[in-house]
Formats: structure tokens, sequence, C-alpha cells
């Protein structure tokens, strides 16, 4: 791939097979109510549209955002009583209800993601199962307003351009809802908001530490997906203008996430896939009708088990190789660190730090300060307190006591994202890449933390990667690159959001000595461009032949500091590495 | 009597070991040293079974062992004392080490007690707290009792993986003079992993020094203690080693 | 005794014993955590297949009716150690979303294969002692003991302590411990983990049916029964504290009688509901429940 000089070139390459998708799916929905005219069949059209837009809305939350939802059916729900109560109880305008139907499930669904703050996990899927419960319960019980198990009759359609009164022109309606949000929601990857989801479904301390305030993105995506959902059950409400709490239950709940998991949970056409498998499954399988839900039971087993990704994602991998990726902008000005101070100022100020776990003294009263366009070294035997430091700083723990000052501001207690738009940046020692994301993906997520436009995002997420190399494999997933090059692409990550100060855990762990040397040399180049750069690692001659100062840890404690050499020297710190010759000789 | 031939291991996509081997003859202590992510502990995995190598040989006894499970060969009489100590903290001290006769067949009750009761005088300390739950036990006394269920095994080889971690030095101490004495009294054969080379060289027979996934130095402990090369592949290593 | 207090007797114990077959469930639920860090939403259907067995072959095959308890758990054991193989090994080395998702399909299968092979009316089971027709029992202090759940609560404490006694004094129980708390040093001392964890499998299905098959006779045996009992039991095991074998039959006994005294006087109709609403305030207030520990992800 020869690198773009043209804008032109780049801007039509902008269009991408998802655009001829959106045309192919409006050719569709056109096509399928003149094709299946019978109203049976028009009411199975608007089933479908209407579970397949409850599906969409999963997409957002749990394959996008990688947030497990059993309450689906209930936002489903809400939705589809909005518009039944509004349209025969109350006589509003459809629309005006809709709107109050929308409302109500902004509401529940930020509530309901609120909770994804305290707990995640299981404790997360139990949740959500009790609000859905919870739910039907009301709905069910609540006679006097939801109108109970006997439901509510003669639900309005919407006013539109022409009258909706047949299940066809219904149809047309409801598979052109579908169309619409599966737009929206394919739109939404690809954004900023987008890349957050999906990088806080890979790694969600990655996607904090580097910028992503994971606690208002779920809340968004659980919002999104309640909004979505209450779409589709007014839709739905409209359209078999009729509703009582069994089509909003528990099971109902299971059944869209299956649909989600078997078509593909991270593709809208993968869902809309799913949802119109289970709406026709027991058309086709009309023999079969008693067990076609044990056979939906098994392929949820099958596709986990054996294809993770949904059937969709089958497919994906056949297309791959028609698949064109998105165009990289060119490189017109270098990789930029960011700049906001003045040479000799303290950058990072560490004062008494204390952090222990139960009885565990970790960092035991700690102090250092990091000069700008230094490169600090922070180094220590296994066990000594450096990755509990760094962890410190970045905010992932809080200290026990002590003061962290960066910039000249008190850091402690801010959240990582927090400080990482602030301008410190950090990789890890364990790599924690955005794994299913491309090489692109992963610098444009550490590139949107300095904010801008778009187009700014992705010229530093391009001038990161070509700075360590990688801009030729931009469209690689990182699964497939060698381990160094894993490496570098989190040190792009960093770096691709102009950070003040890079703070980097064991950057050289695991590589070779030509990777190692070709590391010291990037390193060096960044404190050339004035980059601030703490750096813990074991090796020796790394830390010796590129920083400037060190600081030595050892059970928590400082033990010497002063220039790399004169610390390498330091008795005690030799000691603290090889052991203690008078301890040995009383063994 | 165990040997380890030019094994290649990775993780993923990492190199982790590049051609290391090594023996131990039966009655050594052998120590393995070397500065962090040198490979040590993934050399001492690659033995327990927990890994696998890419080529090359482990062999006890003449036999390959390097592709069977660990359960298996535990069987054969390697016992793994791994790194952190890993003892089971819901369980007391003397679970603990009734279950280090896991890999026995046909143990009766007797032969439990009287192993019991002949590691209990090397370790006062865990005769004293038997009855205690494990997550009670002081990081000392964990180290101890991981010991003390690895000789539950009645082990040919007694892998130990990086015991002095996280002890202050009082009880460093202890731990290696326990090292030696299960090696004096009771014969045991023990490939050792430290990071702490000063304790480790005076408590071994021989050595070997690793560095980056390769052996770099080898030779009697005494030697090694003097060789300033040690020091090196420790402290801004790698400039002239590899 | 007092028409209130006796009123009040009556509730507690019939809160008691359904909240003894809660715990039951939930401990299964906690073995399986314990030893493989696997939520199992498919447990309540557990319940569900043992009352179904039971029902196949008392009035089915027309076995007498111990004979069919113990045959029923014989196939329950059965699916316990099916389950280990299709579900939990497969699956063993991946995250836990995927694991949960694989549970709730297997809860799916197993409902509506139940539907399909026993058909949507509800079945009808004999009390352990007596007939179909009534609830026999014994009148004391003027509270009604029901012998089906005198037996339950028997049949509950029993179990507890056994299980007890299994885990705190045989070599087995604590390899078992050992399994759950350490599974690769387990491994390292040469403990069979994937036979421990076959057994905690076949175990665990064990406590489901057999709690399917103790309150068989009380509800009607649906092939949705094992969704609620899931669903609860899981809520005690939350609120005792997660993974926690206390928690969990502390949790079942609780939810049972807030239930009981829930629906007698708050609202009947709401009564699924007090377990849930419980359930939220735990969750939001103090996630690790009664016994449980907090815990942090490291860095």
């Amino acid at each position: 791939m020869t690198p773009e000089t043209s804008f032109q070139a780049y801007a039509l390459r902008r269009l991408k097979p998802g655009h001829l998708a959106l045309v192919l799916g409006a050719v569709v929905v056109v096509l399928l109510p003149l094709l299946f005219p019978s109203r049976y069949a028009a009411n199975l059209l608007i089933l479908g549209a209407s579970w397949g837009i409850a599906t969409l809305g999963l997409v957002i939350v749990l394959g996008y955002t990688g947030q497990i939802s059993l309450a689906q059916a209930a936002f489903y729900g809400i939705g589809a009583y909005a518009i039944a109560l509004g349209t025969t109880m109350v006589g509003l305008n459809w629309w005006l209800a809709l709107v109050l139907g929308l409302f109500a499930a902004t509401l529940a669904g930020a509530g309901l993601g609120s909770t994804t703050l305290k707990i995640g996990g299981h404790y997360l899927a139990m949740v959500t199962i009790c609000f859905q419960i919870i739910y039907t319960l009301i709905t069910t019980n609540w006679v006097a307003v939801t109108g109970g198990p006997d439901g509510i009759s003669n639900i309005k359609r919407p006013p539109f351009l022409v009258p909706l009164t047949s299940a066809q022109r219904y149809a047309w309606f409801a598979l052109g809802a579908l169309l619409l949000v599966a737009g929206l929601v394919w739109w939404l990857r690809d954004t900023a908001l987008g890349r957050a989801m999906r990088a806080i479904r890979e790694n969600e301390l990655a996607a904090e530490a580097l910028g992503v305030d994971t606690r208002r993105v779920k809340v968004t995506a659980f919002t999104l997906s309640a909004v979505i959902g209450a779409l589709g059950g007014a839709i739905y409400a409209s359209g078999y203008l009729y509703i009582s709490p069994d089509s909003f239950n528990f099971d109902h709940a299971v059944s869209f996430l299956a649909m989600a998991l078997v078509g593909g949970s991270a593709s809208p056409l993968g869902s809309i896939l799913g949802a119109g498998l289970l709406a026709y499954l027991p058309e086709w399988l009309r023999d079969l009708k008693r067990i076609y839900l044990v056979i939906y039971g098994c392929a949820i087993i099958l596709v986990i088990v054996f294809m993770p990704e949904g059937l969709w994602g089958y497919v994906k991998l056949m297309g791959r190789r028609f698949a064109r990726p998105a165009a990289i902008p060119p490189t017109h000005r270098a990789m930029q660190v960011g700049s906001r101070g003045t040479a000799g100022e303290e950058v990072l100020r560490v004062e008494n730090l204390f952090k222990h776990f139960g009885g565990l003294k970790a960092v035991d009263g700690v102090d250092f300060t990091i000069i700008r366009g230094e490169i600090h070294a922070l180094i220590g035997p296994n066990g000594s307190g450096k990755t509990t430091c760094i962890n410190l700083l970045s905010g992932l723990y809080v200290p026990t006591s002590g003061r962290i000052h960066f910039l000249g501001r008190d850091i402690v207690g801010l959240r990582p994202s927090r400080i990482a738009c602030d301008g410190m940046a950090r990789s890890f020692q364990n790599l924690r890449l955005f794994r299913e994301l491309t090489v692109w993906e992963n610098a444009l997520v550490g590139a949107q933390r300095a904010g801008g436009s778009e187009a700014e995002v992705e010229k530093r997420a391009a001038a990161a990667l070509e700075f360590v190399g990688l801009r030729n494999k931009a469209h690689e997933t990182c699964l497939n690159l060698p381990y160094g090059h894993q490496k570098l692409l989190e040190l792009a990550r960093a770096l691709a959001g102009r950070p003040e100060i890079l703070l980097l855990d064991e950057p050289g762990a695991g590589l070779n000595q030509t990777e190692k040397q070709e590391l010291i040399q990037l390193l060096k180049r960044l404190n050339e461009m004035g980059l601030t750069i703490l750096i813990v690692d074991h090796d020796m001659s790394l830390v010796s032949q590129v920083a400037m100062r060190a600081t030595v840890l050892n059970f928590g404690k400082k033990i010497a500091e002063g220039t790399a050499d004169q610390v390498l020297q330091h008795p005690a710190v030799v000691e603290a590495y090889l052991g203690d010759r008078e301890v040995a000789l009383g063994v | 009597m165990f040997e380890i031939r030019d094994i290649q291991v990775s993780y993923g996509s990492v190199t982790a070991l590049r051609g290391v081997s090594l023996e131990v003859q039966r009655g050594e202590i052998v120590c393995l040293l070397g500065a962090n992510g040198a490979g040590k502990s993934t050399t001492l995995r690659t033995v327990s079974g927990l890994l696998h190598p890419l080529q090359g040989e482990v062999l006890l006894d003449g036999r390959p062992i390097h592709r069977l499970s660990p359960e298996a060969i535990v069987k054969r009489g390697i016992s793994h004392v791994p790194e952190g100590r890993r003892i089971f903290p819901g369980l007391t001290v003397r679970e603990n080490m009734v279950l280090g006769t896991s890999n026995r067949s046909g143990v009766t009750r007797e032969d439990r007690e009287a192993d019991m009761a002949k590691i209990f005088k090397i370790f006062p300390d865990l005769d004293r707290m038997k009855r205690a739950l494990g997550w009670t036990l002081s990081g000392g006394q964990q180290q101890m009792l991981a010991i003390a269920r690895g000789l539950m095994a009645r082990p040919q080889i007694l892998l130990m993986d990086e015991p002095s971690l996280g002890l202050a030095p009082i009880l460093v101490q202890e731990v290696f003079r326990v090292i030696k004495e299960i090696n004096a009294a009771g014969g045991t054969t023990i490939l050792l992993v430290e990071q702490n080379a000063t304790m480790a060289l005076h408590v071994s027979h021989r050595g070997y020094v690793m560095e980056t996934g390769r052996i770099v130095l080898q030779g009697p402990a005494k030697d090694l203690l003097q060789n300033p090369q040690v020091r090196d592949a420790y402290l801004g290593g790698g400039k002239g080693l590899s | 005794m007092t028409e209130s207090m006796s009123m009040v007797g009556q509730l507690l114990f019939a809160g008691l014993s359904i909240g003894g077959v809660y715990a039951l469930v939930a401990l299964g639920f906690v073995m399986i955590f314990r030893a493989t860090n696997v939520v199992n939403f498919a447990q309540g259907e557990f319940a569900m297949l043992g009352a179904y067995a039971l029902v196949a072959l008392w009035q089915g095959l027309k076995l007498d009716y111990f004979m069919a308890i113990l045959l029923a758990m014989v196939i329950m054991a059965v699916v316990g150690l099916l389950f280990e193989v299709t579900i939990y090994y497969p699956l063993r080395n991946r995250t836990f979303l995927p694991v949960i998702i694989a549970t709730i399909g297997a809860s799916i299968m197993f409902q509506n294969g139940a539907l399909a092979v026993f058909g949507p009316s509800p079945e009808k089971v004999r009390p352990v002692f007596g007939t179909e027709g009534g609830a026999s029992g014994v009148t004391l202090g003027g509270v009604f003991f029901d012998f089906q759940y005198l037996v339950i609560l028997v049949v509950t404490a029993l179990l507890v302590g056994l299980q007890y006694i299994f885990f705190e004094y045989t070599l087995l129980g604590k390899k078992m411990q050992a399994t759950s708390q350490d599974k690769d040093m387990a491994r390292l001392l040469g403990i069979p983990v994937v036979f421990m964890i076959a057994l905690t499998f076949i175990y665990s299905s064990l406590l489901g049916g057999l709690s399917g098959m103790l309150v068989a006779p009380i509800f009607f045996v649906t092939h949705k029964m094992g969704a609620t009992l899931g669903l609860k039991a899981f809520a005690a095991t939350i609120c005792g504290g997660f993974g926690d074998v206390r928690g969990a039959i502390l949790g079942g006994l609780a939810l049972g009688v807030i239930e009981s005294f829930g629906a007698a006087y708050i609202s009947a109709v709401y009564k699924d509901g007090f377990s849930f609403l419980v359930l939220i305030v735990f969750l939001l207030l103090r996630p690790q429940g009664i016994f449980g520990e907090k815990v942090a992800e490291k860095a």
C-alpha cells in the first residue's frame, strides 16, 4: 500500500462497503413487503423488524461495550407501553407518546447503567435480570395503569405521510425504521464514542488509563440500548395493535440476547440476522414447532464454543479479502509531544507516598521528583514497589497517604482517565492492547484523549504510528503482530495523545537485544523532542544507557537516588539486587 | 540424574527460553540465578510440566518427561514449590501438608503421620501452628509450609522458585538454613531458582546464571561467588556477555 | 399461643422450609462457582429436571416412590457429568461472559426440552408421606407442620451437615477444597483436578435435582419452575456473600422467610419481587454480601 499523497484520493477511499450495504438494505426494505404482501407475512416482517431494532440496542451495550444486559425486553416493553397507554388511555399524538416513551427509557437505561459503576461481571448480569423481573411484575400486577395480564388493545398507528392502515404499509414503516437504526448503530462504531466503547470491551483498565471515561461511556451505552429497545417496542405495539406483559418478560430478554449472540453481537447486520432467524425459525421448523427453542438453546452453546463472533463473524472471515480498509491520512507534520511547561520545572512530585494493602506495605514512604525534559528511572528488585508506584501515579490505585503533584496540581483521588487527559500517558508491564481492534484503531483511541476533531485525532494517530514505524501495519489486528511490535504499539498509543509525561512499565521486558537497542533509540529521540519520561525496568544496561537520574526502591522504601551511574555503584543497591553478604554468611 | 537439554519455550509470541541446558546430580543443591525476566521461573515451570518446550528435552534418569502432564511428573518424584508460596488459604497447616502426599499412591495414615513428624522436626514453628488456617500465617511461615508440603511428596528432586521473595532478611536466613538442612540431613536434591544470588550461592554446590533466556555462566558455587561477571549480569550486564 | 403468634410461627415454618429449598439450590451454585469460577445460570433447571425425572419414573413408569427418587438421583448425576463435559470443559479457559451465556443456552435447552417432552400442563407429585391428594401433617401450638415441609427442613439440615462432614473430615473433601482454592497448585501436588471438577458438577446437579424433588409435591411441576427457583437462589448467594457456603445457606433461608412474611403482610401478588428488591439493595449498598470480601482488580 503506497502512502497517500493526494487528499482527493483519500476522500474517495472513505466510501466503505458499509455504505454499499445501506443502499442494498434500502432496496431490500422496499422489496420485501412487495414480495410478501399477505397480512400474515407482513405481520412477520413487522415482528422481525421490531425484534431487529431491539437486538440492535444490544449490539451497542453488549457487542460494542461488552456489558451483559438481560433487561432489553423491559426497555422494549417501556416503549410499547408508552405507545399503548399514550394512544389509548391518554389520547396523545403517537409521536408525542413515542418521545415520552423514549424519555422514560433514557431514565431507566441511565439508571441501570449507573449500577455498573459499582459492580461488573456476573453481578451486573444479576442487576439487569432483577430490573427485568421487577418490570414484568409491575406490568402484570399494576392493573389500574397497565391493564394487567389482559393487556391493552386498540393501539393506534402513527400518523405519517400516507395512512398506515394496511399491514403491508406498516411493514414498510417498520423496516424503514430498522434500516435507519441499523445505519445509526453502524455509524456509531467508528466514531470516537464507538471506539471508546470497544476499547472498554477489550480492556477496560487500559481504556481508563488512556483517557476514556469508562464510567460515562458505560452509562451512555446502556442508555442508548434502552432508547433503541424502546423504539423497537413502540414499533411492535403499533404493528400488532395489542400488547400484553407476556411479550416483555425475562424469556424475551434472553431471546434478544440469544439473537444478538447467534447472529454476531458486534455487528448490526449480524444481530438483524439473528433476530430474523428467531422470528422465522418457527415458520421454517413448523413440524418441529415443539423443539425449535431447544435447537435455539443448543445453537447458542455451539456458537459460543465454536463461533464466538456469531454467524456474521463467520461471514466476515470469508469476506475479509474483499474488505477495503479505511485510509490513513497523510502525515504532514511529525508527531508532537506535550509542551505546556518550561524546561527545568517539576513535572511530577511525589511526597511521602504510602500504599498499604492490608498488612502488606507495598510503598512505604517514598519521595521523588521528576524534572521536565529528563528521563528518570525507577528501579529495584522484584516486589520493591515499582509497579505499585506507577499505578499510584496514573490513578489506578489510591494512596493510603501522601501527595502526588502533576504539573503543579494534586492528582490524588482523580480518575485515571482524567489524569490521562491532563497529559499523563503510560504503558503496562503485561501488555494491555485492545486485542480485537486493529493497530490503527488502537492508535486512534490513544489519540482521542487530546480532543479535537476527528481529522485532528486521525493525524495524531498517524503521526504516532509513523514515529514507531508501524504505519504500514496499520490495518493488522494486534494479535497478528510479533511481540516487539505489540510493545511498540503500546508506546504509539500512549504517544498519540500528546502526553506531557510518559510512564513506561518494563518497556524492555521480552525484547531481544536488537529490539532493546531500537527502543533505546526511540526513547532518546523522544527525549530530544522534549518529552519527560519515567521508566521502570530491571534491565540495568537499558536503564544506564537511557536514564539521566534514577531512584532505587527496596521493600517499598527509597534506598538511593542520583545519576544512573552513581546509583548502580551504590553498595545498598548492589546488596538489594544481589543479596546481603553478611546475612548470607550467617546461614 | 536430571537433565535439561537445549529447550526452547515460548509464551505465545514471546520466546522465553532460547536453548537452555543444565543438569543436576543426585544429592546436589544447584541454583539458577539471573535478573527478573531472565527465564528462571519459566525453566522450572517447564520441568514441572506446566509448560512444554517447542524444542529440546527434559530427562529424569535418562527418561524424557517433557511431554507429561504436571500430575504425572509429580508422581515421578519431581515436586515443585512455586513462586509466591501458594498454600491453600482455607485449609490448616496439617491439611496443607497432608495434601502434599497426593502424588503418592497407597499412602496409609501411619505413613502420613510418620512423615509429618519427621518434617515437623525441621519446622518446629509449623508443628506449633498445625491447626492454624493457611491465610493466618505470616509470609515466612507460609514459605516454610510450602517447603514442608513439597517435602511430604517424598520427592527425588525439589524445585524451589524464589523462596526468599518478599521476606525480611532474618526470615531469608531461616529459609536458606532449612534448605541446607533438608539437603544435608535428608539427601534431597534441590534445584533452586533465586534472585538473591549471594544467599543462593552460599548454600549451593553449583550454579547457573541466566540472562534473557540463555545460560551465560556456570560453575561451582564458590567460583561464581568470586566472579565479577555475576554482578554484571544483574547490574549493567548485557554489554559484554551475550 | 395467640393467633398472631401462631400465624408468625406458621409463616416462619413455611418460610424456612422454602428457604431450605433455595439454600440447596444456592449451595449447588456456590460449589460450582468455587471450583471453577463459573456462574451457572442453569442451576435452577437442575431442580426442574430432578422434579420431572421423579414424575417420569414414579407416574410414568409406575416405580415405587423411593425407588423412583433413587433412580432420579442417578439420572441427575449423569446430567451433571454431561453438563460439565459439554459446557464447562470446552470453555474452561475463556473469560466469564461466554460461559455465562453458554449456561443460559443450556437453561433454554433444558426448559424447552422439558416442554417438548412433557407438555405444558403442570404435573402433580405425591408428597413423601401421604397421598397425592391432601397435605398431611401435625398441628402443634396452633401451627400446622406439613410433613412435606418438615421433610424439606430435615433433608436440608442433613445435607448441610453431611456436606460439612465431607469437606472437613475426609481426604477427598480436602482435595476438592484445595481445587477450588488454587486449581494450578492442586495440579502441582498431583491432585486430579479434572476429576475433582467433574465431581463438583455431579454434586451440584444432585443438590439441584434433590431440591426439585423435594419441592415438587408442594408446587406444580412445570418446565418453568427452575427459572424462578434458580434466580432466587442466585439472589440468595449474592446477598449471603458470593462464593461463600454459609452465605448460600443463610441467604436461602433468609430469603424464604422474607418472602413468606412479605407475601402475608405486604402483598401476595408481588411475592416474587421481594427477593429481587432485597437483592438490588444489597447490590447497590453492599455487593459483597454478608459474608463476602471486597474484590479489587490488580493492575
